[in-house]
């Protein structure tokens, strides 16, 4: 039953998003912005930067991590590590696809129900709360993840379109796979489950909006950890970081669950009178 | 068969007490209505009998299913019609309607069922076009649809004529009124009372003792020479009440019946109860 409950939820909200310009628009545009700015970045650093970046601090202790991790890369000449270097920190930017979208997306899907009166409605079938919060949080991160890997493959062709392709063995390695395969699937759940967690808390749009910032502050923490290279996500460390987000998944859920009160959607009208007579 | 059952139900919000050890039953096929002025507690009862919201003292039986506990189980054989009607205004009727019928197991089929009850509102013509271009009278009777598709057990309907324009009311009410016929237990705000009025050549005290005895007869008052009576199922037991009365020697003049809106019974009561007060 619960698997038709939530098959039901995502594709009323599929519906719903892609007939939504301004969502449709987000989930295409941020990817494109993204990938985009990240090789625009990366172009100027080759172009004008080149080699000498390798001298400074930051870039010379993320070049030795990746070299640890990587010993194939100490071959290259000094312009092609910055290459590899830079086009295997991007990986982490891709991060960002699935949080941009799950703050602009998630952070509405609830609040927006309770104004309009359709969630109280919903309250009244037996659907349970999980089972709304996890088809809610599966509705955007699903695209967002598809979304995420179209970018990804964009960046493989964008590599091959510019010449760097003799670099690609070195980025396309299998902490890539993992970080797209298994790290980004689980930040995307993270990201949407504390959007729609902060949007059944949300008496309003802009207060759903506030707590949207909070979303995107872990990816930003792993992308400095890993730009800054205070430490180097090597396959064995990205699964572990995996495994503790799918962790973190799963206790959000239940602290959403937990958080989800029923009783105060149904009575926001009472509630207000109540806060109003105490004026 | 007690359909509704609540042992001193009682809700407070804060230091206002909402509803204060309300103790009833209502019997399965019958219709309750219940009135009051704003804050009297109707909707609050309505949302603890749904399970939408949970009592602070005492509790409820609803097609035997406990309203605080068993809620999930509950929601699979109640309908209720909230004061607003919410639908996605994107989608159409037929994709919002089959939405909320997903969810509930004993429909087997949502878009049958939908099709089904959109015919019986006569809404079936418009079943593609965007919620959002109804007006209010379309949307209420859209919800009242969603309340239905399950075939519940029972029904609540809280205030479903609230905002409508007179003739969206009638509409809304006249649907109401033919899905009772057709076997929905409801529980509703709004309902017509029928009283019959027995016009009587000499009021006698004999008569009216014979009426008072009479099985189908809920309520009887005497109006100088005219009986005034309320019947379970008027149209079937008029004639068995005319009989009884001339068997009793009354002289009948005329039977006649006049119906009641709400609110003319409504502030009729509110009166009496003043009166007393004062």
């Amino acid at each position: 039953m619960s698997r038709r409950h939530i098959r039901n939820i995502l594709l009323k909200e599929w519906v719903l998003l892609f007939t939504d310009p301004n969502s449709a628009l987000v989930i295409v545009l941020v990817p494109f912005l993204v990938v985009g700015q990240a090789i625009l970045y990366i172009w100027l650093a080759f172009r004008f930067a080149g080699e000498s970046m390798l001298t400074t601090q930051v870039f010379q202790i993320a070049l030795q991590k990746l070299v640890a991790a990587v010993p194939g890369v100490a071959q290259l000449p000094g312009n092609e590590q910055l290459l590899v270097l830079l086009l295997s920190q991007f990986t982490f930017f891709l991060l960002l696809i699935p949080t941009m979208i799950a703050m602009t997306v998630s952070t509405f899907s609830i609040v927006d129900e309770k104004l309009s009166g359709s969630l109280e409605a919903l309250l009244a079938t037996p659907v349970k709360t999980w089972e709304l919060l996890l088809g809610k949080a599966l509705a955007g991160a699903i695209p967002a993840l598809v979304m995420t890997w179209i970018s990804a493959g964009v960046l493989l062709l964008v590599i091959s379109a510019m010449g760097w392709g003799d670099v690609s063995g070195f980025v396309v390695t299998p902490g890539w796979f993992l970080t797209l395969f298994l790290l980004t699937p689980a930040i995307a759940i993270l990201s949407f489950m504390m959007g729609v967690t902060g949007s059944s808390r949300a008496r309003d749009p802009r207060g759903a909006q506030n707590t949207a910032l909070l979303i995107i502050f872990p990816v930003l923490a792993l992308i400095g950890i890993q730009v800054t290279g205070i430490v180097w996500f090597t396959p064995t460390l990205i699964l572990l970081l995996a495994l503790v987000i799918g962790i973190a998944d799963f206790v959000s859920l239940r602290a959403a669950v937990r958080l989800f009160r029923r009783e105060s959607i149904v009575l926001m009208q009472e509630i207000d009178k109540l806060h109003f007579n105490r004026c | 068969m007690a359909i509704i059952e609540t042992f001193d139900l009682s809700r407070n919000f804060g230091k206002t007490i909402a509803v204060e050890d309300l103790t009833l039953t209502v019997e399965a096929g019958e219709i309750l209505g219940f009135l009051g002025p704003n804050g009297a507690g109707k909707t609050t009862t309505i949302r603890m009998l749904a399970g939408m919201i949970a009592p602070t003292k005492g509790y409820a039986i609803v097609a035997d299913h406990r309203t605080d506990r068993d809620v999930e189980q509950l929601h699979e054989v109640i309908g209720i019609l909230t004061e607003t009607p919410g639908f996605y205004s994107r989608l159409s009727a037929k994709r919002n309607l089959e939405y909320f019928a997903g969810f509930y197991s004993s429909i087997q089929s949502p878009s049958e069922q939908v099709e089904k009850y959109l015919k019986l509102v006569r809404l079936w013509e418009r079943c593609n076009d965007r919620v959002g271009t109804f007006s209010k009278g379309m949307k209420h009777r859209l919800a009242l649809v969603r309340a239905l598709l399950h075939e519940p057990k029972v029904l609540f309907l809280d205030e479903p004529t609230a905002g409508l324009d007179p003739e969206a009311a009638t509409e809304v009410r006249e649907m109401i009124r033919r899905l009772g016929k057709e076997g929905h237990d409801l529980l509703r705000r709004r309902f017509f009372r029928r009283q019959i009025i027995v016009q009587l050549e000499t009021s006698e005290t004999k008569v009216t003792d014979v009426a008072k005895g009479l099985p189908f007869v809920q309520e009887v008052r005497e109006e100088g020479n005219q009986l005034v009576l309320e019947l379970t199922d008027s149209e079937r037991n008029r004639p068995e009440l005319v009989k009884a009365i001339v068997e009793a020697g009354g002289r009948v003049i005329t039977v006649s019946e006049k119906q009641y809106p709400l609110e003319e019974v409504y502030l009729r009561l509110i009166r009496e109860e003043e009166g007393n007060e004062s």
